[in-house]
Formats: structure tokens, sequence, C-alpha cells
């Protein structure tokens, strides 16, 4: 049967597992996008950020 | 006669091309139309024996081959239009069902979970976008930060002489710090409860006996009161005539209430913050 019809047969064949699953999913999605773009952009802006300079400000 | 003309179940193709086809019942035309026997599709297409028009299609092809009647053949009729082909979807099909003979029982969570991670997909993301634009709505109608900034302010209690009482401007109202003496402590602890309107011990309305943190508006109509004025040592309210002891409670005139005790903490021996 393959990953795919496991997939099917254990979240998706009854209809209260697959909206169970789609708000994890929503909510695992959000957890991605945010924390993942946000790596992204403090990657992108690495020593410009207030994190890579505080040392200098506070004792 | 119809019955043995159109009955050709999956070689309906071969039989009706040979037989004598029947114009439908609108026509008004009274000569039957005929096809000539030996017509041919106008365009032969060589594909794959997958369903039953391309399977009666390639039966057409023996000569003297034909089904007329039988148990297990429909009784559909067709009229004139024999040259309209049978659409072939064999690009639309998953490959999995493409051929005759495929089980498609055991693909059945394949496909259906494709289909479902699809919808799942979307929808997970369309929940993440409606998330987005409620969480807008919702965050404009909190404080700002320059609003956040101003609701606390940070008083050196030093510069404040006994028996004195300072204001201070505070969410845009006035905030009177009193350092009280020893003797107007003991007398505001004194005081009995029946004696004042707005009943109220002064140990739960100072957290340092020393230290008198009210608000500067008059409970009655919103004057500012005048520090040190009064029967009771206070503060008087000129506009009617309110009188509030050093505790701040009400004692004579209009106001219904005690001053407003704003929560305060020590920082530091020194420092009260308010707000």
């Amino acid at each position: 049967m393959g990953l795919a019809g496991t997939i099917y047969q254990t979240l998706f064949r009854r209809s209260s597992t697959a909206a169970i699953t789609i708000v994890i999913g929503a909510y695992a999605t959000e957890r991605i996008i945010d924390e993942g773009s946000t790596l992204l952009w403090k990657n992108y802006n690495k020593g410009k950020l207030w994190d890579d300079i505080k040392h200098k400000y506070e004792k | 006669m119809i019955k043995a003309i159109s009955r050709g179940g999956q070689f309906g193709a071969f039989s009706k091309a040979t037989a004598q086809a029947i114009p439908p019942p609108s026509a008004s035309v009274l000569v039957p139309a005929t096809l000539p026997p030996s017509s041919k599709p106008l365009v032969e297409i060589d594909r794959a024996l997958l369903t039953s028009d391309s399977l009666g299609k390639a039966v057409s092809s023996i000569n003297n081959f034909g089904v007329i009647s039988g148990p297990g053949v429909t009784t559909q009729v067709r009229f004139a239009h024999t040259d309209v082909k049978v659409p072939d979807f064999t690009a639309y099909r998953r490959d999995s069902t493409k051929s005759p003979t495929s089980d498609n029982d055991k693909s059945l969570g394949s496909r259906a979970a494709f289909s479902y991670l699809f919808t799942a997909g979307s929808l997970a993301g369309a929940i993440y976008g409606g998330k987005g634009i409620v969480h807008a709505f919702v965050t404009s109608m909190s404080a700002s930060a320059d609003v956040l900034a101003v609701s606390t302010i940070e008083v050196k209690l030093s510069a404040i002489p006994e028996g004195q009482c300072v204001t201070f401007k505070w969410r845009g109202k006035p905030l009177f710090i009193r350092h009280r003496t020893q003797e107007e402590i003991s007398r505001e602890r004194a005081v009995p409860l029946s004696d004042l309107r707005d009943p109220q011990e002064d140990e739960v309305r100072v957290q340092k006996p020393e230290w008198l943190v009210v608000l500067g508006v008059c409970t009655h109509l919103g004057c500012v009161p005048i520090a040190n004025a009064g029967d009771f040592g206070g503060y008087y309210c000129p506009c009617h005539g309110s009188h509030y002891d050093a505790s701040g409670r009400i004692r004579k005139g209009p106001a219904p209430l005690n001053l407003e005790v704003p929560k305060y903490a020590f920082t530091d021996p020194d420092t009260v913050l308010v707000g």
C-alpha cells in the first residue's frame, strides 16, 4: 500500500481525523513559515541586529 | 427492427456502421438516411485498446463479424451521427488506472491520499492566512508602544520633604505624592471608621505609612484639590468645598468617595513606580 496509502487510511479516511490533521497542519505551517523566515532574515542581516551589538551598550 | 439493428454492445460501432441508420424522430425527411456499407471513419486514429470504443473499432476491421442481438447487449439507439467519436480521456487518467486489467482497489490509498493531501494543504494555508488577517485586526486594538511608554512614572522620593505634597502628571491626571509626618500618620490611624463616609482603614490606603500616593482628582466633579488645606489637614477642593484628610479620605462636603489610590510599587527604598 505504500506511504501514501497509509497516510490516507490513518489520517484522511475519517472526517474527524482529517479535521484534526488540518488544524495541526495549519499550526505546523505557521511555525515553519514564521520561524523559518525570521531565521532567514536574521541570517541575512547578521551583524546589524541589536542582539549582535548589544554587548557594546549593555553592562 | 430497432432492436436488431442497434443491439451491438461493444461491437456496436461495427454493427451500426454496416446496418441501416435511422434518422432522428424530429426530422421531417421521409427517406431514411443510409450510409454506404463500406463507409469508414473520416480519420483513423491508431490508439491503444483500452476502452470499449477503441476495442470495438479494432474488431470492426475483421470482415463478416458482428453481433446483432443477445442477452448481454444494450438496446441503445443511435441515430445518424455515426461520425461522432467517443472521446479518449486516457491522457487525463491516473497511471495506475489506465490499464483495463489494473486492480483499482489496490491503488485507492495512494490516489485518495493525493487528493486529500492537496485539499488539506490548501486548507492549512488558508487557515494560516486567515489567522494573519485576524491577528492584524486584533493587535490594532492594543495600546501602541508610545502609549505604553508614558503609562508609568518613576519618582525619586528623597526630593519630597516631610510634610509636603508634590503633584506629578501621570496619564494626563494630577498625581499627589505626600510625605506624611509621624503626627499625621498617628492622627489618621486613630480615626474611627464610623466617622467616615467611605469607610476605609488608613493601612489599606498606603503601602508605607510615610508615603501617600493618590490621584488628585476630586471624586465629586473632578476638580483638582489643594494640598495642605481644609479642616482635616489633608486636601481641600475649591470647587464645591470637599474636605479630605491626610489619608485622602472624604470627611466633609459633597464628594462621595475617597481619593483614588493608583497601582504603585516601591522599586527601591528611594523610588516609587506608579502605573
